[in-house]
């Protein structure tokens, strides 16, 4: 479709334009465009020409570069209001971009590195098993598989074994139990001690290791229950080399130094927690029934050495030593079982696993101390987080952009419409 | 502020030479343009309007406006002059728009001149005819008329402020006062 513009001028047409320029520039023309010049005369001289009082009243406001009088208010202009309203839109843009990552966060695919990694060189995986209560005292099984398979070659194995000491039993002011399995979370607070109460606790912890490591890491364990005055009961290290490597240990340790021992071994250089289990059993009434026996047999030993001693008969002696031979079997079995459970609540028995495996984050022999290396790591994942949060924000801003553009332009051009269909009303 | 009487004498900033423009501040490009331009602006916007109190206060919107977006004027996009008018012609159709009023171009404005003793009867007659000729164009064509012969704007000026090309000005031009001529032998 052409323009009207498109067309050349009509034949003639270009020598009368530039008869009417020079009529009005007060130049000679061509007889044959003399009226068209005479008209273009009348057409000038109709023009309208401003009131010398307006005149003077405009040049002073520009001379005053439009600023009001001193004591006017400004009036309002339209366009300095809408000058702000495309920063306006771009925040609040940001702002509904901010609070879509904000909101977003808890769903599937929220932008997880928001959350803090894991310290101490361990992979946030590690959290897989998740804290979760034990059901009852009885279901205290550790997490891994306890039988090892000991191959042949590197395998090796250590016990020890020795009297527990007389360290003071802590004693809870709560009963029964309470478990929980997490890594590498805030160890639980040490179990209270309260007067009276007798309090069993034990632990089960599982550690993932490379598979060279095993060894290495086994050593450590020896290490920390030698340094926390702990025993190891039993212990099997299967050494391979390979994603066969396992070790397992059955520890007893003071139990005023149990949760110094768990943080030690959670934080063992080389190794990450996979799932760590802290259960607690109250004795007391156990230990109280022991003790009542005990008394009672040594009280009946005590008779009986009395009767001893009053009597006359061979008979009634030869009956009496008898008695006494049992009484004295009794007090030693009571006082065996009393010890036994006194032996529980002093010492907490830990089941500790460790199975060969990759490490997601490793940086050995770090422990929780600032690195390069993690350094780096943290800020690669700043980089990531930035660009995750420029890229959503840019999903966001670009539509909205787009659509402000569409509706300004459709906006101008309805404005442009009116402005024209303006001239049809004259 | 005295001001040259009768048509502008041209826009400082086209026709200076770039050195000595790019040397000039924005005010007083302003300055000058305010200078060269004032009367024709008015002279447009009052035969579009046909008021002269609208156009009075039209004029003044559309020279603030310009001084306000002063520093937004691209010179690679055409001429400071043709810039101004298209703000005032904006203006003026935003007053027309709200008013909502018909002007109509030959009953308004009221030239001072009109029936001076100078003028013959032979003239005299010839201006009525060309006034009457003047109402039977449409409005676009009247507004061509103001921009041509009231507002002294070029050819390229006045293609700029309309939105066509340069040849589509001329072809415009040429039509209406083909029109307004053919109007005006009518009515002699």
């Amino acid at each position: 479709m052409r323009r009207f513009d498109d067309d050349p001028l009509a034949p003639g047409a270009a020598s009368a334009l530039r008869a009417l320029d020079a009529a009005l520039d007060g130049e000679a023309v061509d007889p044959e465009f003399a009226a068209l010049a005479e008209l273009a005369l009348i057409l000038r001289q109709e023009r309208p020409a401003p009131s010398a009082a307006f005149a003077a009243t405009l040049d002073a406001r520009v001379e005053r570069r439009f600023a009001a009088p001193a004591g006017a208010p400004q009036a309002p202009d339209r366009n300095r209001r809408l000058r702000w309203l495309a920063p306006g839109a771009a925040v609040l843009a940001g702002v509904a971009a901010a609070i879509v990552i904000a909101t977003g966060g808890s769903g599937p695919g929220a932008v997880r590195a928001l959350a803090p990694a894991a310290s101490g060189g361990v992979s946030s995986t590690a959290s897989a098993a998740a804290r979760t209560a034990a059901p009852s005292p009885g279901a205290l099984g550790p997490v891994s598989p306890t039988t090892a398979k000991s191959s042949a070659s590197g395998a090796s194995s250590a016990a020890a074994a020795g009297t527990p000491g007389p360290a003071p039993a802590p004693v809870p002011s709560g009963a029964s139990s309470a478990a929980a399995a997490g890594t590498p979370g805030p160890a639980p607070a040490p179990v209270s001690t309260g007067a009276n109460r007798q309090i069993v606790q034990s632990a089960q912890l599982a550690l993932m290791a490379e598979p060279k490591r095993i060894d290495d890491v086994a050593q450590q364990v020896f290490e920390v229950i030698g340094t926390e005055k702990g025993i190891v009961n039993s212990s099997t290290v299967t050494a391979t080399g390979d994603a066969n490597g396992y070790a397992s240990f059955q520890l007893s340790v003071p139990s005023a130094n149990l949760q110094a021992t768990m943080s030690a071994l959670s934080e063992l250089p080389g190794s990450r927690v996979l799932s760590r289990t802290d259960a607690t059993t109250d004795i007391t009434g156990e230990v109280g029934g022991a003790g009542i026996r005990l008394a009672e047999a040594r009280a009946l030993r005590t008779a009986l050495l009395k009767q001893l001693a009053a009597a006359t008969t061979s008979e009634q002696i030869t009956s009496l030593q008898a008695q006494l031979h049992d009484a004295d079997a009794s007090v030693a079995s009571d006082l065996a079982t009393l010890n036994g459970l006194r032996n529980q609540v002093a010492y907490s028995r830990i089941t500790l696993t460790i199975q060969a495996g990759a490490l997601a984050v490793v940086v050995p022999g770090s422990g929780s101390s600032f690195t390069l290396g993690r350094a780096a790591h943290d800020a690669g994942r700043v980089l990531v987080i930035v660009a995750g949060v420029a890229l959503i924000a840019l999903a966001v801003l670009i539509p909205v952009g787009l659509v402000t553009a569409l509706a300004a332009s459709v906006g101008l051009a309805i404005r442009r419409r009116r402005r024209e269909h303006a001239l049809d009303l004259i | 502020m005295d001001l040259p009487p009768g048509r502008s004498e041209g826009v400082i900033g086209s026709e200076a030479p770039a050195g000595e423009i790019q040397m000039q501040s924005s005010w007083e490009r302003f300055e000058a343009l305010y200078r060269s331009s004032r009367d024709d602006v008015y002279a447009y916007v009052a035969t579009l309007l046909h008021d002269r109190g609208a156009a009075e206060d039209v004029t003044a919107l559309a020279f603030e406006r310009a001084y306000r977006r002063r520093m937004t004027f691209d010179r690679r996009r055409g001429q400071e002059r043709a810039w101004l008018f298209g703000i005032a012609r904006n203006a003026a159709l935003d007053e027309l728009r709200r008013r909502r009023r018909v002007a109509r171009l030959v009953a308004e404005p009221t030239d001072e001149r009109e029936g001076g003793v100078e003028d013959g009867a032979e003239v005299a007659l010839r201006r009525t005819a060309v006034r009457a000729a003047l109402a039977g164009l449409t409005p676009r064509e009247r507004e061509i008329v103001a921009l041509k012969f009231h507002a002294g704007l070029t050819n390229a000026e006045l293609a700029r402020v309309l939105g066509v090309s340069e040849t589509g000005a001329g072809t415009l031009l040429y039509r209406t006062m083909q029109k307004l001529r053919e109007a005006c032998d009518a009515k002699v």
